[in-house]
């Protein structure tokens, strides 16, 4: 069966003449109508992109942002602790992890920068409760419903930006794990992809799909007319709008995919495979402003100096890879990165050749427009027996810093408070 | 477009039985259960509403028996606890505290089997989703209370009480170990009162928003003091950590117990309308009409001694139940998806996280995990691209072939022993589909139709089916347009509604 819901303006204009019917749908008209009936989208030069990388588990920050003069950071670390001659300078005091010589390289050319010692008061050392806490941007005891990106989306939607029929169908953020991060839950819905899991459902059953569009597309009109007592209700106008706008992405998506030309050669893996696919999805115009990517695996109790070896290999390799295609392609002045982790790990490696959960540690943002590589203080390390360090940069303040400087929103109204801003976007 | 409410004084009378018929035995049986089966629908009708009631939800609940491996792996956690008090390096801990996490997550993934296939009883789903709607009044989650064997309990807990007076739950409520952990009543004592319990058993337990003050929560917090479980006894009052001075609460003063404070609590005229209002945005609608409009039901509620038996009888018989502005129209949550989908195709619960908790989550419903004392938020914020393809996916899954071989040897061994237990039908095989084909493209369509999708759906609907079905080139073609049809039903907007 030939697909039946257009998926370009251009398509739906002329499949319109033929009265798809679809216009019917009272207030939760699918994305892709409204804008084809409303001005066009606001030139791409505007559009300011996040894309987030999550390191799952609990990224070790004294091996990755290594304080290697410390005396204390190699007694606190009889095996693990990486040697001065094999870290890669950043000064007198600070090297990188030796894998990620991909991000010193990027440092040098001004394009990295890191954020020292992020964490928040009364640290948790769950997984669970600790990604909660970064997602939500909530304090450690209160406990919210929604996510930072999604109060964005929600600020976004109520913003001038609706009215101007800048909205189009495209995903408003795209995550590539199976569930929804729980940082793009808002107070409304959104329009929200989840790649990995789209990608196969195209794949698996073309033909009912089409049969799905079908259903979904149909005109309502005769809905209308049928019914005596069950009209259609708002649910109804809603499922049918999420479903067709969500059938209509899943295929400009995987087409996308499909015809992505990366200008940079990426490494093998899944990671680096996703950052090549945000890449295409990017360069084809997609005015989604949040991309969402997950590399798991760090939280490494036990023999962590290969491990993590290879994680930051994947991180920083995948990262640059990233960069450069972004670069080659003219884009990189649209797009931010930056990593978090759930929390650090404790300076002082436990019996089994590994780290246990702890609290603070250093992120890196990466883009065109970062100023300065250095941010924040380096954590101390005069510590009690397996002792935790202290945080000395809030992670809100790198949010706050994000939604105000570069999303160019209402921070402190997203984030609840007034954090500090810094300095990393100049 | 929507339908204005019945008067108030009106909406909470019975159904008169006259009015009683197929369709609304459906809006019921989906309502108060996940799906309305062609012969439970038929027996409905042939026993009126009265009776039908009293059957979903009975006098005394049938009990939910410990799962096997749970109950083996308390036992063993136990043992565990006491060698890690006496392990001397902390690589011992460590083993210790990896095993008793995989035994937990074990345990809860089998009672969590174990649920979903006596929920998908149909002659216990109303009853089971009352309980599933009371743990999402009475929240616990496994991430805090940890231990599966305490979430078990507190399910037990409120599937005992559930048809029983609503002070005795709540009561019961307070002494179940899970509540104790989650709402950290193990660390209130006399000295230094934890008001966790209080606040929400006055928010979100049984009064509501504005219905008392911070001063009568920081008064019922010194009540609730004291209170501390462990595995071997159980509840205990801890007599030494226990505040048996005089307080002030709505009020009234003297040295109330934490029971007291309960009753008290029902004393209050918000208690008679709570809950009515939080089962009207569990079964009914996302924006149920204010307090007020359930008084008339929640002062017979009150009368009959808060019973929540009497409650359901008169919630699911009324006139306002079955009003139309609140059939087809509200959002299944993702747990109502998945056991819909079991009940409508006749298959059974498979026993892997990867074919059955993964899917829920992945629709957004991790089991025995809400997202905060509120529970689950429901409604529009079930569905984005995300949670939608999730559910698509699992519609496909469920009506595609059984592919085993992908299975590792645990698995295996689940899948078996499910079988032994004569639980074999996982998904919807070959012969189902054949049978079906006979009914030809009009039949399919309208069956698909009529026993699957909530209201009438319109000629246009149905004729997409037809049109495809009756496309297909050869009868191999139109087997395969069968379940294709099948699965684009259960993934249409319209089953994703009840």
């Amino acid at each position: 069966m030939k697909p039946l819901l257009p998926s370009t303006r251009r398509e739906f204009l002329r499949l319109g003449a033929k009265g798809v019917g679809l216009l019917a749908f009272s207030r939760f008209a699918p994305q892709f109508l409204v804008q084809s009936t409303l001005a066009a989208p606001r030139p791409e030069k505007d559009r300011r992109i996040l894309v987030l990388v999550q390191l799952a588990g609990g990224n070790d920050g004294l091996n990755t942002v290594v304080p290697f003069d410390d005396p204390a950071y190699h007694s606190l670390r009889p095996t693990l602790a990486l040697k001065e001659k094999d870290v890669l300078r950043l000064d007198d005091h600070l090297g990188l992890h030796p894998s990620l010589a991909a991000f010193h390289a990027m440092m040098q050319e001004g394009r990295l920068g890191i954020v020292q010692n992020v964490g928040y008061p009364n640290p948790n050392r769950s997984h669970f409760r600790s990604t909660e806490i970064w997602e939500t941007a909530s304090a450690s005891d209160e406990s919210l419903s929604s996510g930072w990106i999604g109060r964005y989306l929600d600020n976004a939607c109520a913003g001038p930006d609706l009215a101007a029929g800048a909205r189009s169908q495209d995903p408003e953020a795209i995550h590539i794990n199976a569930e929804v991060p729980q940082s793009f839950g808002g107070a409304l819905p959104h329009n929200t992809y989840g790649l990995t899991l789209g990608a196969r459902a195209g794949r698996a059953g073309r033909d009912e799909v089409a049969l799905l569009e079908r259903i979904a597309s149909r005109p309502s009109a005769t809905l209308a007319a049928h019914a005596s007592h069950e009209s259609e209700s708002a649910n109804h106008a809603f499922l049918r709008a999420t479903l067709m706008d969500s059938l209509v992405a899943e295929r400009n998506i995987q087409r996308i995919i499909d015809q992505n030309r990366p200008e940079a050669a990426y490494p093998g893996g899944n990671f680096a495979q996703s950052l090549r696919n945000i890449a295409g999805l990017i360069a084809a115009g997609l005015s989604t402003r949040v991309y969402f990517v997950s590399l798991g695996g760090f939280d490494t109790h036990a023999n962590q100096l290969n491990n993590h070896a290879n994680l930051l290999r994947q991180l920083s390799e995948g990262l640059a890879a990233f960069q450069k295609d972004l670069t080659a392609r003219g884009l990189d002045e649209q797009v931010l990165t930056m990593t978090f982790s759930e929390f650090g790990r404790r300076p002082n490696e436990n019996e089994s050749a590994g780290t246990d959960h702890g609290t603070a540690a250093p992120l890196f943002v990466m883009g065109k427009r970062i100023h300065g590589a250095l941010h924040g203080t380096a954590p101390g390390l005069q510590l009690e027996r397996n002792a935790d360090i202290a945080f000395s940069t809030d992670f809100r303040s790198v949010y706050a810093t994000v939604l105000d400087r570069w999303l160019e929103t209402p921070a402190d109204e997203i984030l609840g408070a007034r954090h500090e801003r810094l300095g990393f976007l100049g | 477009m929507s339908l204005p409410l019945l008067d108030p004084r009106e909406a909470w009378k019975p159904l008169p039985a006259s009015a009683w018929n197929a369709d609304l035995a459906r809006h019921l049986l989906r309502r108060a259960g996940w799906a309305a089966r062609p012969e439970d629908v038929a027996r409905a009708v042939q026993q009126g509403l009265p009776a039908t009631l009293a059957r979903l939800f009975p006098a005394t609940p049938p009990p939910l028996d410990r799962p096997v491996f749970l109950a083996r792996a308390e036992e063993r956690i136990i043992e565990l606890q006491g060698s890690r008090r006496s392990a001397t390096t902390p690589e011992d801990r460590q083993a210790i505290d990896r095993e008793m996490r995989e035994l937990n997550r074990l345990a809860a993934a089998e009672f969590a089997f174990r649920w979903l296939q006596t929920a998908a009883d149909p002659a216990r789903s109303a009853y089971e989703k009352w309980v599933f709607f009371l743990s999402d009044v009475y929240v616990v989650a496994i991430d805090k209370v940890y231990r599966a064997e305490n979430i078990y309990r507190h399910f037990d807990t409120l599937r005992v009480h559930g048809a029983g007076p609503a002070p005795a739950l709540a009561k019961a409520v307070s002494r179940s170990p899970a509540m104790i952990d989650y709402l950290d009543l193990n660390r209130s004592s006399r000295r230094a009162p934890n008001e966790n319990f209080a606040r929400e058993l006055f928010e979100l337990f049984v009064l509501g928003e504005g219905n008392y003050t911070e001063d009568d929560i920081k008064q019922a917090a010194r009540a609730f003091t004291g209170y501390r479980h462990n595995p071997r006894d159980g509840f205990r009052l801890v007599e030494r950590e226990t505040d048996r001075g005089e307080k002030i609460i709505f009020g009234r003063r003297g040295p109330f117990t934490g029971d007291q404070v309960i009753d008290l609590a029902f004393e209050q005229p918000a208690a008679a309308t709570f809950l009515p209002r939080e089962m009207a945005r569990f079964y009914l609608t996302d924006s149920p009409p204010p307090a007020d409009y359930f008084a008339p039901l929640g002062e017979a509620w009150r009368v009959s001694g808060y019973n929540l038996r009497e409650l359901c009888l008169r919630f699911f018989g009324s006139l306002a139940f079955y009003h139309p502005a609140w059939r087809a129209s509200f959002i299944k949550s993702p747990v109502h998806y998945y056991l819909g989908l079991v009940q409508d195709l006749g298959l059974d619960v498979i026993p892997l996280e990867r074919s059955t908790l993964q899917p829920l989550r992945q629709m957004g419903q991790q089991m025995f995990q809400p997202p905060n004392v509120r529970g689950w938020v429901g409604g529009r914020l079930w569905i984005n691209s995300s949670t939608l393809a999730a559910r698509r996916q699992l519609a496909q899954t469920l009506c595609s072939p059984f592919d085993e071989q992908r299975l590792n040897a645990d698995e295996k061994l689940d899948l078996e022993a499910a079988r032994d237990a004569g639980r074999r039908r996982f998904t919807v095989d070959e012969e189902r589909i054949t049978a079906f084909t006979a009914l030809g493209p009009q039949g399919i369509a309208d069956r698909l139709c009529d026993f699957f999708l909530p209201g009438r759906v319109d000629d246009g609907y149905r004729a997409a089916l037809v049109d495809y079905l009756s496309s297909a080139r050869d009868a191999a073609a139109f087997e395969d347009r069968a379940r294709r049809a099948t699965i684009a039903v259960l993934q249409s907007p319209e089953y994703q509604l009840c």
